[in-house]
C-alpha cells in the first residue's frame, strides 16, 4: 500500500458494446460529464479518461464508446483485444437489441479467448418501463447463463449509471490481482522458457 | 496478441519470413519471383550506377546501407543477361504491379525488400528474431517497413498528418536540414556515422518516436540519401527516367525547361510531390551556398547517385526549380498533439488539430488490421482516439458560442434596421404627409407610406404637420448616421477577416499552451464587451430618439 500513492494510478479499460441507439453514449456521457443528451448521433468511437475514486483508491477509467453500427465494425474490433472490462448493453424497450447481445458476448470471448472476461449485461432505458418489451426475468436468465451480472439502468435518471462502471471495475480490478498472483508463479517459468529457446537458436 | 500466426513466429522464428510471405501471397505465388524481382532490380541500380560511374569515375559512393547490398548483387554475367531486357520486363513489371494496386502486392513488393533488408542485415537478424518473440508481436518493421517501401506505401505507412503526401523521415530530415543544418559546410556531400544511420532507420520502421535532433547533419542527410537509395525504383521511375536524362541534356534553356515541365507533370503524385520537396529543398540549400559551400554542382555531384540519375539531370532541375515546382513551399511539419498536451481553443484550430489526429488514427487502425501492433502502440491509440473525442467536443461547443455570438450580432444588425424601418412608420402613424419618405431604405414600406400619407393629407394641421417634419427631418438624420456606422463596421469586419487569413499559419507555429489560455479569456473578454456594446447601443438610439422628440417639441413650441 505504501507503494501505491507514489505509483501511477491503476487504469482500467472499459468498452461499451450493443446495438446501435441502446444508449452507450448516453450512459457514458451520463457517467463522465453527468448530462443526458437527448438527441441520436450515432457513435464511430469515441474515448473517455476519468479519474475516480474506487474503493479508497485512486484509479483512472478508459472508456471506449464503439460504434452499434456493423459499418464500424473493423474499427470496434480493433478495440477488443486491449480491452478488459465489457459492459454489454441493449435497450430493455427493444428486443432486437437484446438478441444482439448474444452475438456481442461470441465475439467478445473470441478475440479474448477467456470465459471470465469482466463483463456486465445492462438493460438500459429502465425509465420506459411502459415500452418494455425485455423482460427483467428474461435478461437475467440469460446473464445467469453467462455467470455474468445484470443490471438495468437509465441514462436519463442517472439510476445505477455509477453502479455498472464501478461493479465492473471492481471486477476487473480482482481480476488483475489474481493475474498478478498467477504471473509471479508462472513468470519465472516463462523467462526461463524463453532463455532456453535463445540458446537452443 | 493470442493470435495463431504471432505464437507460430514466436516459436518458429526461422520460419518467419518465408511463412509471412506465404501468408501474403494467398493469391499468387508472386514470392518465387521475388528473388528474381530483387535482383532486377539490383541490376538496374548497378547499371545505372555503372553507367554514370564511367561519367564520373572520380566519385567515390558514399558509405551508405545499401553498399553491402549493392555489392552482393548477383554476378556480372547474369547482369548483363539481363540487362539488355531489363527496361522491358521491368516496364511490364512496373505496370501491372501499378494495377493492381491493393494491399497484397504491396506486401509482396515490401517482403521482397524487407528480405533485400534481412539480408543485409544478416548477422543483425538473429538477434532481432529474439526481440520478436520478447515482444510478443510480429515487429511492424518487418513486416511493414518504411525504408524500401515505394513512395506511395511509405507515406501510406508513414503519413505527414498535416496532408502533405511524402513520406515521414524524408519531410522529418528535410525539415532538419532546413533549420539546422543548411549552414553546414558541405551539407550532403558529408557522411554520417553508418551505424547511426542504421539506428534511426530501423527506429523509422518500427515506428518508434525519434528525435533527429539528437543527430548531427551529416548523420541526417546521410538518413535521406539511405531512404532515396532503398527506393524500390528511382523516384523519376523507371518508365520516365531515360526521358528525363534527354531532356535534361537539352542545351536550349527554354525547351529544356518546358519538356522537364511536361515530364515532371507526368509522374505519379506521391513522386511528383516528393520530387518537388526534394528539389525545392535542395535549391534552398544551394541558396545558401555562401555558408555551405554546396552550389548547385556541388550538390548535384554530390547526390546523383542517390537520385538513380545523372549529375547533368539534377543540375538542371535545380536550375529550373522555380519554374518547375512553383508552388512547392518547405512547411516545418507539426506532428499530431499528445495526450496531454493543451489542445487548441479557435475552431479553425481544433478542426485542423482533428484532422491530424483522425489521419493518425486511421493509420493506426491500418497496422492493427495487418499485424499485431505493439503495446504502446495500442496504447496510442487509445489516447489518439481520446484526444479524437476530446477535440470533437471542444469544436461542439465552440460551435454553438459560435452561433450565440453571431445570433447576437444578427439581431443587433437587424434592431438598428429595425429602427431605420420603423421611422417612416412611425411618421405614417402620426398621419403625416412626409416627401421625404420615399427616400427611406425601405422599398417595401415606402410605396404603401406615400398612398397612406396621400389619403390623409389635407386632414392634418398644419402645426402637428411642423412638428412631425422637424422630428421626421431628425430621425433620417439618425439614420443615415447608423446607416453609416454600420456601413463603417461591416468595411472593418472584412478588413479584419482579410488580416485573420494570412495571420493564422504564424500563429500555429506559437507553441499552444499560453496561447490557448490568452484566446481563451480574450474570447470570454469578447463576448461581455459584445453583450455591453448592444445594450450601449440600444440606449444610445433609444436617446437618440428622445432627443430628436424633444427638440422638435420645442422648436414647434417656441
Amino acid at each position: 500500500m505504501s507503494k501505491k500513492p507514489t505509483a501511477q494510478p491503476a487504469l482500467h479499460k472499459v468498452i461499451m458494446v450493443g446495438s446501435g441507439g441502446v444508449g452507450k453514449s448516453a450512459l457514458t456521457l451520463q457517467f463522465m460529464y453527468d448530462e443526458f443528451v437527448e438527441d441520436y448521433e450515432p457513435t464511430k468511437a469515441d474515448s473517455y479518461r476519468k479519474k475516480i475514486l474506487l474503493d479508497g483508491e485512486d484509479v483512472q477509467i478508459d472508456i471506449l464508446d464503439t460504434a452499434g453500427q456493423e459499418d464500424y465494425a473493423a474499427i470496434r474490433d480493433n478495440y477488443f483485444r486491449s480491452g478488459e472490462g465489457f459492459l454489454c448493453i441493449f435497450s430493455i424497450t427493444e428486443d432486437e437489441s437484446f438478441q444482439a447481445t448474444q452475438e456481442f458476448r461470441e465475439q467478445i470471448l473470441r478475440v479474448k479467448n477467456d470465459e471470465n472476461i469482466p463483463f456486465l449485461l445492462v438493460g438500459n432505458k429502465s425509465d420506459l418501463e411502459d415500452r418494455r418489451k425485455v423482460s427483467f426475468q428474461e435478461a437475467s436468465e440469460r446473464a445467469k447463463q453467462w455467470g455474468v451480472p445484470y443490471v438495468e439502468t437509465s441514462a436519463k435518471t442517472r439510476e445505477h449509471v455509477d453502479k455498472v462502471f464501478y461493479d465492473l471495475m471492481r471486477e476487473i480490478r480482482a481480476r488483475k490481482m489474481e493475474e498478478n498472483k498467477t504471473n509471479n508463479g508462472r513468470g519465472k517459468d516463462k523467462s526461463k522458457k524463453k532463455k532456453l529457446k535463445c540458446t537452443i537458436l | 496478441m493470442d493470435f495463431d500466426s504471432p505464437d507460430v513466429m514466436k516459436d518458429f522464428p526461422g520460419l518467419y519470413a518465408s511463412e509471412l510471405n506465404k501468408q501474403c501471397n494467398n493469391d499468387s505465388d508472386y514470392s518465387d519471383e521475388n528473388e528474381k524481382a530483387m535482383k532486377k532490380d539490383l541490376i538496374g541500380k548497378r547499371k545505372e550506377k555503372k553507367d554514370k560511374d564511367k561519367g564520373y569515375a572520380a566519385l567515390e559512393g558514399e558509405s551508405s546501407a545499401d553498399e553491402n547490398f549493392k555489392s552482393r548483387s548477383p554476378s556480372k554475367t547474369k547482369k548483363a543477361k539481363s540487362f539488355k531486357f531489363s527496361t522491358k520486363t521491368k516496364e511490364k513489371r512496373d505496370k501491372s504491379r501499378e494495377k493492381e494496386k491493393d494491399g497484397d502486392k504491396k506486401k509482396d513488393r515490401d517482403k521482397k525488400n524487407d528480405k533485400k533488408l534481412d539480408k543485409e542485415k544478416g548477422k543483425n537478424e538473429k538477434t532481432k528474431k529474439l526481440k520478436q518473440s520478447l515482444d510478443e508481436t510480429a515487429d511492424i518493421g518487418d513486416i511493414l517497413p518504411i525504408f524500401g517501401a515505394s513512395i506511395e506505401v511509405a507515406v501510406e505507412r508513414s503519413r505527414c498528418h498535416d496532408g502533405v503526401d511524402i513520406p515521414l523521415p524524408v519531410r522529418e530530415c528535410i525539415d532538419y536540414v532546413e533549420t539546422i543544418g543548411i549552414s553546414f559546410e558541405s551539407v550532403y556531400k558529408i557522411s554520417g556515422t553508418k551505424s547511426k544511420v542504421l539506428q534511426i532507420r530501423k527506429m523509422y520502421n518500427q515506428r518508434g518516436n525519434i528525435n533527429l535532433s539528437d543527430y548531427d547533419t551529416p548523420t541526417i542527410t546521410s538518413l535521406l540519401k539511405t531512404y532515396l537509395r532503398d527506393l524500390p525504383e528511382p523516384v523519376f521511375t523507371n518508365d520516365l527516367l531515360i526521358r528525363f536524362e534527354e531532356a535534361g541534356a537539352i542545351l536550349n534553356l527554354n525547351t529544356r525547361e518546358k519538356h522537364l515541365k511536361i515530364l515532371v507533370d507526368n509522374l505519379p503524385p506521391y513522386n511528383k510531390l516528393l520530387l518537388a520537396w526534394l528539389i525545392t529543398h535542395l535549391h534552398n540549400v544551394s541558396l545558401n551556398e555562401k555558408f555551405n559551400k554546396m552550389s548547385k554542382q556541388n550538390l548535384s555531384t554530390a547526390l546523383n547517385h542517390t537520385f538513380h540519375c545523372s549529375s547533368r539531370l539534377l543540375h538542371a532541375l535545380l536550375h529550373h526549380c522555380p519554374a518547375l515546382f512553383p508552388n512547392t513551399r518547405i512547411e516545418r511539419y507539426v506532428p499530431p498533439l499528445e495526450s496531454g498536451a493543451k489542445l487548441p481553443e479557435h475552431p479553425v484550430e481544433i478542426d485542423r488539430e482533428l484532422k491530424k489526429q483522425e489521419s493518425l488514427l486511421t493509420q493506426i487502425h491500418k497496422e492493427m488490421n495487418v499485424c499485431c501492433i505493439s503495446k504502446q502502440r495500442e496504447e496510442l491509440l487509445w489516447e489518439v482516439q481520446r484526444i479524437i473525442t476530446q477535440l470533437k467536443r471542444k469544436l461542439k461547443s465552440a460551435n454553438k458560442d459560435k452561433e450565440v455570438v453571431e445570433k447576437v450580432e444578427v439581431v443587433e444588425e437587424k434592431e438598428e434596421v429595425k429602427e431605420e424601418s420603423q421611422e417612416p412608420s412611425d411618421t405614417h402613424q402620426k398621419k403625416q404627409n412626409l416627401s421625404s419618405v420615399p427616400e427611406c431604405q425601405c422599398e417595401d414600406i415606402s410605396p404603401v407610406d406615400i398612398e397612406e400619407c396621400d389619403v390623409n393629407t389635407e386632414s392634418v394641421l398644419d402645426n402637428t404637420l411642423a412638428l412631425l417634419q422637424l422630428k421626421n427631418d431628425g430621425l433620417h438624420s439618425l439614420r443615415d448616421s447608423l446607416l453609416k456606422d454600420i456601413q463603417e463596421e461591416r468595411n472593418q469586419i472584412l478588413m479584419l477577416k482579410s488580416q485573420l487569413t494570412p495571420e493564422m499559419p504564424p500563429v500555429m507555429m506559437i507553441p499552444n499552451e499560453n496561447l490557448d489560455e490568452v484566446m481563451d479569456l480574450f474570447l470570454k473578454e469578447n463576448q461581455i464587451l459584445q453583450i455591453k456594446k448592444i445594450n450601449l447601443v440600444r440606449q444610445i438610439i433609444e436617446e437618440q430618439e428622445m432627443c430628436i422628440e424633444l427638440k422638435a417639441q420645442i422648436i414647434s413650441k417656441s
